[in-house]
């Protein structure tokens, strides 16, 4: 089995997912909370972001895509009444 | 991977992961144009070059001559540092004293003078409603301590009444604390004036230089200021060190008890290494510094007002401090542009009220007849020593993006 290290050496690192709940947090937060699990990602992970606030629904996909990092889906749940947002770190 | 090549612009190296195995492509939250320097600067290299012998070689604690050899030498760099500082405000070495930072300073000026005087003239002092935390948090102390506090007012853009002023003081007044340039919205007072009424009624004048000193003239020899708050974390020095100026004879009551150090006017061990850095700190601002600043924070100003809608400058245009630039972008949430900004890498800062400390929008902007919409949407641009004007043009022109997408999305501005 190759070590973690060895494996990341060659780029074969696993990427790891992010589920980040901030159902029911209004602007600022779901960003705030978004930019700390960003930070705290590698290259190539998951960031997983639910939320219910629509300001913010709008707002992180602004910042992410400012950042250059990849927006991969923005999915509205439960009728609408709340979202998910994938971001590529 | 050779640093040629990943400079080479036809090298896409940012997005190959080649890149991110060797760098980590941790960049984005890493390469950030700091543009706080008012809440705290970078050390510069040669502060911490000239306070290292005192960290390991001549460390011990400052003596009289009839001392050690070690301890003489940390008392002749501690006092050629003090000499230093007090040479740029045309003072005599014994009339300033080393304290931990400014909060120390306004503490001691305030408290010390209110000690001294409140049995032998009266217990009223004179501040001005819009100080930093450390002048004006001290006089509401005094004021549930017994103490008469008048909290002057400012007009529009910050410039305390004199006339208000002039009418405060009474025969029971022992101070009068306005500050040189104001923290938030980089207003500088009108210095001359102030001491002149002072004087003129015979009450001590304290003033607050924090953000001001070596930014802007002052001397003593000019001036009838009485006391100074100065500090070395605005200046690109060491931060937990600052100074007081205190006029010679100023009646003056030590508050905090201990060892007779600093004339016996500052209980506690010295920090040479750290009074070395200030005087290093200050004997490195140059006047060219100076401008090269003002001219940054034109272009902020400049820029920010002709290419973005509804910004309104708060604080004067003109007698400003030369490193402050502070402006409100109506329709928007200051704390929300200081995280996008943050994410696009700039650090800046807001009067917002869940970015402070206090939770209460900042009490400056209200100060100068501002509302809670207008505090709300401010935001400050304060720059230092390794700002560039790149860094003023990519600032500006990543807010006029944040503003305009904020706009779209906020419910202040559908209304």
């Amino acid at each position: 089995m190759l070590s973690e290290s060895f494996r990341f050496f060659l780029g074969v690192r696993i990427l790891a997912e992010m589920e980040i709940d901030v159902r029911g947090q209004t602007c600022p937060v779901p960003l705030v909370e978004c930019r700390k699990a960003l930070k705290k990602a590698s290259p190539g992970d998951l960031v997983i972001v639910k939320g219910t606030h629509p300001a913010s629904k709008k707002e992180i996909p602004m910042a992410c895509e400012a950042m250059g990092l990849k927006v991969l889906d923005i999915e509205d749940k439960e009728g609408g009444k709340e979202w998910e947002i994938k971001i590529q770190r | 991977m050779p640093r040629s090549l990943l400079e080479n612009p036809r090298f896409n190296c940012k997005n190959s992961r080649f890149y991110y195995l060797i760098w980590g492509g941790r960049e984005i939250f890493e390469n950030i144009i700091y543009l706080d320097n008012a809440a705290c600067t970078r050390l510069d290299e040669q502060v911490l070059e000239a306070m290292k012998p005192y960290f390991f070689d001549t460390f011990a604690v400052a003596t009289s001559e009839f001392g050690y050899s070690m301890g003489i030498d940390a008392k002749e760099a501690l006092e050629k540092a003090r000499e230093n500082l007090a040479s740029k405000l045309g003072a005599n070495s014994e009339e300033v004293i080393f304290t931990s930072g400014s909060t120390e300073s306004s503490n001691t000026a305030l408290k010390g003078v209110a000690l001294a005087l409140k049995e032998k003239k009266g217990k009223h002092i004179i501040v001005s409603k819009i100080e930093d935390f450390p002048v004006l948090n001290t006089a509401k102390v005094l004021e549930r301590q017994g103490f008469g506090v008048t909290f002057l007012d400012v007009d529009a853009e910050g410039f305390a009444d004199l006339e208000e002023l002039k009418n405060a003081i009474t025969k029971e007044t022992i101070l009068v604390s306005i500050q040189q340039g104001n923290q938030e919205i980089g207003t500088v007072q009108d210095l001359k004036a102030i001491s002149e009424i002072c004087e003129e009624k015979d009450v001590l004048l304290h003033t607050d230089a924090t953000h001001s000193f070596t930014r802007l003239p002052l001397s003593v020899k000019e001036l009838p200021v009485d006391l100074i708050t100065m500090s070395a974390h605005t200046i690109h020095g060491p931060r937990g060190i600052g100074a007081l100026y205190i006029r010679k004879d100023t009646p003056i009551t030590k508050f905090m008890d201990g060892g007779f150090q600093e004339f016996n006017l500052r209980a506690g061990v010295e920090d040479i290494s750290s009074a070395v850095g200030f005087a290093k700190a200050v004997e490195l601002v140059t006047e060219e510094e100076n401008r090269r600043l003002k001219a940054m924070r034109d272009r902020i100003i400049d820029k920010a007002l002709t290419e973005i809608p509804e910004v309104t400058l708060n604080g004067s245009r003109d007698k400003r401090l030369p490193q402050n630039a502070n402006l409100t972008f109506h329709y928007v949430e200051g704390e929300s542009v200081t995280l996008h900004m943050d994410m696009r890498g700039f650090a800046v800062s807001t009067g917002s009220a869940c970015f402070s400390r206090s939770l209460e929008a900042s009490h400056v902007i209200r100060g100068i007849g501002g509302d809670h919409e207008r505090a709300h949407g401010s935001v400050r641009f304060t720059l230092g020593r390794y700002n560039r004007m790149e860094d003023a043009d990519a600032a500006i022109e990543a807010m006029s993006e944040i503003v305009a997408r904020l706009r779209e999305i906020s419910p202040l501005a559908r209304k």
